[in-house]
């Protein structure tokens, strides 16, 4: 049975898309032509950084482009997360650059 | 000659040297002086890291004043996959190539630095580009390398790629080789790397047998943005490295410290006498000099060195990040990029140990005081520079890389890079920008982009290097 995870973006778009078993998140997207951002696609670059806000999210490889906080946090890279139940995830390019601020500022 | 034509048409010159025909130019000089004026741009563009639903493309700019659709995006030609963040690209062959017979200009190598993918486009009619091959990240992972980033056509048919990292995203990076024929992979180019594990960027001058390659970082690690904490705890490179050519071995290990913080882009002299160049260190924003001494070893000193500064509205004081610079055919002038400041610098380097600041110009950034161009706002700074062969036009786009444009320019993310250009007076050794010349990648087909590198078809002083 796929589960049911709903994505939300911070411009208040919210919309559901059914994750199969042993299917990532942007899998999933990609099939429903919903334009999240990805970029490696091996969890290194982190351009598909969602934050989940409800449910279970599961790495099925080291997100290595996320820091230790960062997953603390809440922070999954979709290209290697599956869901184990229904989930709530933040999505959208604004996601990623929440990870590291300009520094100097 | 021109060099804007159908490659049908370019693909025979002279060479004052020996009885071959190539597809390059026997010296800078000929391609300095004997090459029309630019009248194509091809312009990597990208939508990776922004909420556009679409791939990354190379577009086509015209920049020929005399055509109807001057300083517009005339095609574009998409990607097969999104996600790419097509970075820097390369030919087929170049200048290096003139003792190759039978090969012509005429393809673009164009890798995608976060997908590992590596395009083939057929670039015989500039104004009509085609993708002809595609090297999937599957097959560059089988040889533990990713992150593709400097394309060079080298002597003896063969084309070499720096790669930031292995097929995990982590450390050593290393050199992937195609074979110029029908691009299939050879595979690493390097048959002893030695200590060196970060890659960047690399120039190479073949009549002295020696390659100079630097460091940014481990993808894993640049890959999601800049980050202080990275810094101290030294995953990022301050060091060259130098390799025997012919050998394709590590050789030496030029480390800067603190003078040479992420050491990127490195250009030699076009001139192939020359065992000297110059490598611009972005966060220590600085420009260093290397040069052979005569025992067959290098040294370096730093020549050039921007001040951080002061922002009102900024907690600590702000290096300029030096991220891009190039010679000029001739080598009398090097430019570089300020990309947190704003600025674009043109040095006289005549005196190659003993640079001098000609001019300057200022557009965006954090501390330029030159907002727009022609009604469009300026989205970022200076960034990746083209020269014109004659040395008379320098251009640049605004975009350094998806992340960190999100991290520092934000508008870039959301609305799209800018390309600009400003009218070079090499005899005067000043230039001013070209208010009439600004294409805005807020308005390509399908949506914002963000544009990074230049090419000319014809070749440029950023990827042609002399036997």
């Amino acid at each position: 049975m796929p589960y049911a995870v709903t994505l939300k973006w911070r411009d208040g778009r919210e919309t559901t898309v059914d994750v199969r078993e042993t299917e990532t998140v942007i899998d999933a997207t990609e099939r429903a032509g919903l334009g999240v951002p990805y970029g490696c696609l091996y969890g290194a670059c982190a351009t598909c950084t969602g934050r989940l806000l409800e449910g279970d999210l599961v790495h099925v490889k080291r997100p290595r482009g996320l820091k230790p906080r960062h997953r603390q946090d809440g922070y999954f890279l979709l290209c290697v997360a599956e869901p184990r139940s229904d989930c709530r995830i933040e999505v959208g390019a604004e996601i990623q650059a929440d990870l590291v601020p300009n520094p100097w500022k | 000659m021109s060099t804007d034509e159908p490659s049908e048409s370019t693909d025979v010159h002279g060479h004052e040297h020996h009885e071959v025909e190539g597809p390059g130019y026997p010296t800078p000089a000929a391609m300095r002086t004997g090459s029309e004026r630019e009248k194509t741009a091809f312009v990597m563009s990208l939508r990776v890291g922004m909420d556009v639903d679409g791939p990354d493309f190379v577009g086509v700019v015209d920049v020929d004043p005399d055509s109807d659709t001057y300083a517009e995006l005339i095609d574009t030609v998409e990607m097969p996959n999104k996600g790419d963040e097509l970075h820097h690209f390369g030919w087929n062959t170049c200048s290096s190539s003139c003792h190759a017979e039978g090969l012509t200009r005429d393809h673009l190598i164009v890798p995608g630095q976060r997908s590992s993918r590596i395009h083939i486009i057929d670039a015989s009619d500039p104004r009509n580009p085609a993708i002809e091959k595609v090297i999937e990240p599957e097959e560059v992972f089988e040889h533990d390398l990713s992150a593709p980033h400097t394309v060079h056509c080298v002597p003896e048919g063969k084309i070499v790629i720096s790669m930031l990292g292995n097929a995990d995203g982590e450390l050593p990076g290393g050199f992937l080789q195609l074979d110029q024929d029908d691009f299939s992979i050879d595979g690493h180019w390097e048959a002893d790397r030695g200590n060196m594990e970060m890659n960047y960027d690399y120039w190479y001058q073949p009549r002295h047998g020696v390659m100079i390659s630097s460091e940014w970082a481990a993808p894993e690690t640049y890959y999601p943005g800049f980050d202080l904490e990275d810094v101290e705890a030294g995953r990022y490179g301050d060091s060259i490295h130098i390799w025997d050519w012919a050998t394709k071995e590590h050789h030496q290990t030029l480390s800067f410290g603190e003078e040479g913080l992420i050491p990127l882009e490195v250009r030699m002299p076009h001139n192939p006498e020359e065992t000297e160049g110059y490598v611009g260190a972005a966060l220590s924003s600085n420009v260093l000099r290397f040069w052979e001494d005569g025992d067959g070893n290098w040294d370096w000193e730093k020549v050039i060195d921007i001040e951080d500064r002061e922002h009102p509205d900024w907690d600590m004081p702000v290096p300029g990040l030096v991220t891009d610079l190039l010679l000029s055919l001739d080598d009398q002038y090097l430019f570089f990029s300020n990309w947190l400041h704003g600025d674009v610098r043109m040095y006289d380097v005549s005196d190659t140990g003993n640079p001098r600041l000609v001019d300057q110009v200022w557009a965006g950034g954090n501390f330029g005081d030159r907002g727009a161009v022609g009604g469009h706002e300026i989205r970022g700074a200076p960034q990746m520079l083209q020269l014109s062969r004659d040395g008379r036009r320098l251009y640049w786009t605004t975009s350094l890389f998806s992340t960190w444009d999100n991290q520092f320019y934000p508008e870039i993310g959301e609305q799209g890079s800018l390309m600009l250009k400003a009218d070079v007076y090499p005899e005067e050794g000043r230039m001013e920008l070209d208010e009439e010349f600004v294409v805005d990648f807020g308005d390509a087909p399908g949506g914002p982009a963000r544009a990074h590198e230049i090419r000319w078809p014809g070749g440029d002083c950023t990827s042609d290097v002399w036997q």
